[in-house]
């Protein structure tokens, strides 16, 4: 019998590592248990996926992972709800699901030769993180490349190891701010919220591309400072969350306007996010 | 090809030739509950109704519930199953061009790339016998939206009430064959003319869709929705509405990966998972239904997504009107 | 079925008494059947008959259900709320048509490790000899149709001229918006194209968009809790005797402040059902004259403001023709009304109609909205289905007024108000309750009687 091309089947994907990035932030690195799968996968930065715990459900959340990394893919995600819990309690050596990679990217050719100014803010390093390491592993097709990573403290930060090969790096600039009252004793970083932070270090906007995510409200006032610093809307890329669940456009969960956050997006400019209703 | 027009005399012969063929006729019919599409056990199960069957035939397409996956736990290993393919052949018949058309909106949903292959399947094995509309009442606004009630958009095979039957008219493939199959039911009808389409009352919303985007943040909607109350009603006797949620349903041995229908009304639809609700109260999520239906919808597929059947409007249990609606904004220009 | 097939059990029991009991059948070395899977909670008051429905959609064949006798509690209550609880649920299966013996709840003693042990061996002996359970599988009947559903009509309309309480119903709207009573009026409009539906008015001028006539059918007091536009600031409604039932069902459970909220009495005669003709539930009204209101407008065109508008209604409103519907159901073996049921209820596709016109239907999160814990199978399939049906079946058992909305709301024409009907009775007869009535009275399963019947517990 010829086998379905079932586009709601998951690839079978095994728990090979697991990071505690926080408190409540989880890293699991998956790998395809189906080795033609795992020597065919390909994504962009930017890309999603839909990753399920068989019985309790599936969960959307970018690919952290960036692509010019082989044999594995990884997800970070905040424990919030039934899945979440039910990853967060996944063991290495067990079995999940991935469907994926979907939507749009990062354009990441159109980065190729300028200057870049990546910020993250909490979980929202996650798909940042995708597309910045993407850059880094190309590093000499970019001209300077700035990180400005933030949390609400610093417990909260994510990706500390990450971070910490970042910050020794001399062919970029990393910057990492906790929110007021968020810094430990020791703590040598930025004291401030995001967009306070940027508009301190007031990066150029001349020849700069801007990546950007974090919570709604980060991304309103980032995107405010980043109009003030002189950068116009087509070169600011976020990439947004909402709530998924074919991942395909076809349950009608993401639409906005006339698009599909799963299929025109998540990754949008500023500019195409200007053209879009407000329910998001 | 023959271009002579075809009579069909009897809608009730052809279901039962179609049935002794071995092929399943699905279409209005009595039986518990409100009128709608059923598998005829016998030709003279088919009751056309006046204007239009309570519920759509989407339901034959895109079934309320259905399994997407089956997993069975091996230790920390998982299995996974795909459910069966529907392989049932089968003829719709008796749906009226604003259901045709939903069905052609459904298509350009499910089979877009990715395709679903649930539907797909039973999407191939259905052909769509569209009948004409000889009457209309007070809630069809299918000229409204861009069809009418002889439109054959949607339709494998149209037939047009004429004097003495049906004007046959095959629209696709799957319409000559089924005509060429049952070719002594359909006698040649060179002077026949279809009688004239009824006449509906509602005033048309041509050019809303520019009109609603402009109207997204206008002060009306609170008004206009604070009757909904944010049930799903609309959406499940809606041609076409498609919203689904994916949910698992499993003990400690296996399980099943379902696919329901869901709708943007209900309030849990967009929210997220920690309590932020892009859509947060019930306006905000009854100008969705209509924007989505009347307004984004020309914009990515070329046409509204709404075809006008009114059956959201005459099911509604506070009468919300997505006509009278839509209409507020078209006539403040 | 496979010679092998042995039943498979779920025991919902509480820590005080049944467990304990099993325990000491236990240590006691009385041998007995181990199909059964013990579920210990706190108190068989927290029993809920959710859990016992999720059992059986899991794959149990069979649910046993225990607790300390009542006057024993280990938290001196509890089980007295489970007994109604049990009735209430019990009552439901045999309507639905499931086998009696599948569900079986007992009260076990922490000294009664024999009756355990006996208990067990009974359940699981009957279970075996019934199957395993087919609720979920193909159905074995085919659907009956009810005879009495044709045979009777609640008749036509009555010849009541509507206009001179519609200009009362206006004032009244009008004088409550000046007195600064109300800040907001929701009563029935018609749209520009005639149809009546819902409105909303907050100024005296807008009072004369008002109307009131024979298809004033809706229950407005689903608009006062929740997020609805009158859940909160000073607002008055309009209510037929129907509706007021509901609004005095919502004070009971203290859903409704009489300091910011004012009842619009409206004297009715009877509205139009989805046929045109009288609507079922009015050929069984007793309260033309709604028995609480704040202003009533009569039909004679009086405005008043009556301290006893009417008397309690006595009953819940069930047609003859309900009633006949009923007694021809109940006449059916239990495979027969199983497979009724499951034609009826198998068309639900969970739109959640229903719930959202129901006034008591008010949960912040319903039940059937929650994934942690999954409390109802998910979906429209029969499975889901049943989940959903019966769960809301039981949430509003003792409490529902009869006001029909949710019959009328559903686009599947599901039979809900049979099955409240039927539960109605059985509270009333068994527990002596009669909804929407008494403001000051409790809703039904919030409280009990030492000495409510339990004939159906072992």
């Amino acid at each position: 019998m010829q086998p379905m091309d079932n586009a709601y089947k998951p690839h079978l994907v095994t728990v090979e590592a697991i990071t505690d990035e926080t408190p409540d932030v989880r890293t699991l690195r998956l790998t395809f248990k189906d080795p033609n799968v795992a020597h065919a996968f390909t994504f962009r930065a930017g890309q999603f996926a839909e990753y399920s715990s068989f019985g309790d459900g599936e969960c959307v959340f970018c690919i952290a992972s960036p692509p010019t990394r082989k044999g594995y893919v990884e997800c970070s995600f905040k424990l919030a709800g039934r899945v979440t819990t039910a990853l967060r309690d996944a063991e290495v050596g067990d079995t999940l699901g991935f469907r994926g990679p979907y939507g749009n990217s990062f354009p990441i050719e159109t980065f190729v030769g300028h200057n870049l100014l990546f910020i993250g803010g909490g979980i929202g390093m996650a798909p940042v993180r995708s597309i910045f390491e993407n850059c880094l592993d190309l590093r000499d097709q970019f001209k300077e490349i700035t990180i400005l990573n933030g949390a609400r403290s610093v417990a909260d930060l994510v990706y500390k190891q990450q971070v910490a090969e970042w910050e020794r790096r001399p062919d970029l600039r990393c910057v990492c701010t906790v929110d007021p009252g968020g810094e430990t004793p020791d703590w040598k970083g930025e004291i401030g919220f995001i967009p306070t932070v940027l508009e301190k270090m007031a990066p150029s906007a001349d020849d700069t591309y801007a990546v950007l995510c974090g919570p709604p409200i980060m991304i309103k006032l980032t995107l405010q400072t980043l109009a003030k610093l002189g950068f116009p809307p087509e070169r600011i890329y976020t990439t947004l969350e909402n709530r998924m669940k074919c991942g395909f456009g076809k349950c009608g969960r993401c639409n906005v306007g006339p698009v599909y956050v799963c299929k025109d997006g998540p990754v949008f400019s500023a500019a195409q996010l200007a053209t879009l209703p407000p329910d998001m | 090809m023959s271009q002579t027009p075809k009579m069909l005399k009897d809608l009730g012969a052809l279901a039962g030739a179609i049935m002794a063929s071995g092929v399943s006729v699905v279409a209005p019919s009595a039986g518990p509950g409100p009128s709608r599409f059923r598998r005829l056990a016998s030709a003279e199960e088919l009751a056309m109704p006046r204007v239009n069957t309570q519920l759509p035939p989407k339901e034959h397409l895109f079934p309320p519930t259905e399994p997407l996956l089956r997993f069975r736990y091996r230790g920390t290993d998982v299995e996974l199953t795909d459910p069966p393919l529907p392989a049932e052949k089968l003829v719709l018949l008796g749906v009226r061009p604003c259901d045709a058309a939903g069905i052609a909106l459904l298509d350009a949903v499910f089979l877009a790339d990715p395709t679903d292959p649930f539907y797909a399947a039973r999407r191939a094995n259905a052909t769509i016998v569209a009948v004409g509309c000889a009457r209309a009442d007070d809630d069809c606004f299918c000229t409204a939206v861009g069809l009418s009630p002889h439109s054959s958009y949607g339709s494998d095979l149209l037939l047009l009430p004429a004097e003495g039957g049906y004007l046959a008219e095959a629209v696709t493939d799957k319409g000559r064959q089924l005509v060429a199959a049952h070719a002594s039911l359909f006698t040649d009808a060179a002077s026949a003319r279809a009688a004239a389409p009824p006449k509906l009352q509602r005033a048309s919303l041509d050019g809303v869709d520019e009109q609603l985007q402009a109207a997204f943040a206008d002060a009306r909607w609170a008004a206009i929705a604070a009757r909904c109350l944010g049930c799903a009603c609309c959406a499940s006797v809606c041609p076409t509405c498609h919203c689904f949620d994916i949910a698992d349903e499993a003990s400690a041995r296996s399980g099943v990966r379902l696919r329901s229908w869901d709708a943007c009304g209900l309030e849990m639809f967009t929210k997220h998972t920690s309590g932020h609700n892009p859509r947060p109260n019930q306006p905000a999520r009854f100008r969705q239904r209509v924007m989505h239906k009347l307004s984004y919808s020309v914009a990515s597929l070329g046409r509204p997504l709404c075809v006008g059947c009114g059956r959201c409007i005459s099911h509604c249990p506070v009468g919300m009107d997505i006509h009278q609606a839509a209409a507020q904004f078209a006539t403040s220009g | 079925m496979s010679e092998s097939w042995e039943p498979r059990i779920v025991a919902f029991v509480c820590n005080w008494c049944t467990y304990v009991g099993a325990d000491l059948a236990g240590t006691s070395r009385r041998t007995y059947a181990p199909n059964v899977r013990i579920i210990r909670l706190p108190c068989s008051g927290r029993i809920d008959p959710r859990f016992i429905v999720r059992a059986l959609e899991q794959g149990a064949d069979g649910v046993l259900v225990s607790g300390c006798h009542p006057g024993d509690c280990h938290y001196t209550k509890g089980n007295y709320y489970a007994r109604r609880r049990y009735l209430v649920f019990n009552s439901l299966l045999n309507l639905l048509g499931l086998e009696p013996d599948r569900v079986r709840f007992a009260w076990v003693s922490a000294a009664e490790g024999n009756k355990w042990a006996e208990l067990v061996n009974l359940t699981v002996d009957a279970v075996r000899a019934l199957g395993p359970l087919k609720l979920y599988a193909e159905p074995s009947e085919a659907a009956p149709v009810l005879q009495s559903s044709s045979e009777q009509t609640a008749g036509g309309m009555p010849a009541i001229d509507t206009e001179l309480a519609e200009r009362g119903v206006r004032q009244a709207a009008r004088e409550l918006l000046e007195g600064g009573d109300a800040e907001l009026v929701i009563g029935y409009v018609q749209t520009p194209n005639g149809t009546v539906v819902p409105g909303f008015v907050s100024t005296p001028a807008e009072a004369e968009r008002l109307v009131w006539n024979d298809r004033c059918v809706h229950n407005l007091t689903t608009y006062l809790t929740g997020e609805r536009i009158g859940a909160n600031g000073k607002v008055a409604v309009v209510v037929k005797g129907c509706d007021a039932r509901a609004a005095v069902a919502l004070m009971q459970e203290s859903q409704l402040d009489r300091q910011r909220v004012k009842l619009i009495g409206v004297e009715c005669h009877g509205v139009r059902g989805e046929c045109g003709q009288l609507a079922d539930k009015c050929g069984a009204c007793e309260l033309h004259t709604p028995h609480i209101c704040d202003v009533l407008a009569s039909a004679d065109g009086a405005v008043s403001r009556p301290e006893a508008p009417g008397t309690e209604p006595t009953s819940f409103p069930a047609s003859q023709r309900v009633k006949a519907e009923l007694a021809e159901l109940m006449a059916m073996s239990p495979a027969q009304r199983l497979a009724f049921w499951r034609a009826e209820l198998s068309r639900c596709v969970r739109c959640y109609a229903c719930r959202a016109v129901c006034p008591l239907c008010y949960c912040q999160i319903c039940a059937a909205d929650r994934n942690q814990p999954q409390y109802l199978a998910p979906g429209s399939d029969w499975k889901g289905a049943l989940s959903w049906e019966v769960t809301r079946a039981l949430h509003l058992a003792g409490r529902c007024v009869g006001c029909g909305e949710c019959v009328r709301a559903c686009p599947q024409g599901i039979r809900l108000d049979l099955i409240q009907s039927f539960l109605a009775d059985v509270v009333q007869r068994e527990l002596g309750s009669v909804s929407g009535a008494d403001p000051q009275a409790l809703p039904p399963l919030s409280t009990f009687r030492p000495e409510d019947p339990e004939e159906f517990i072992l």
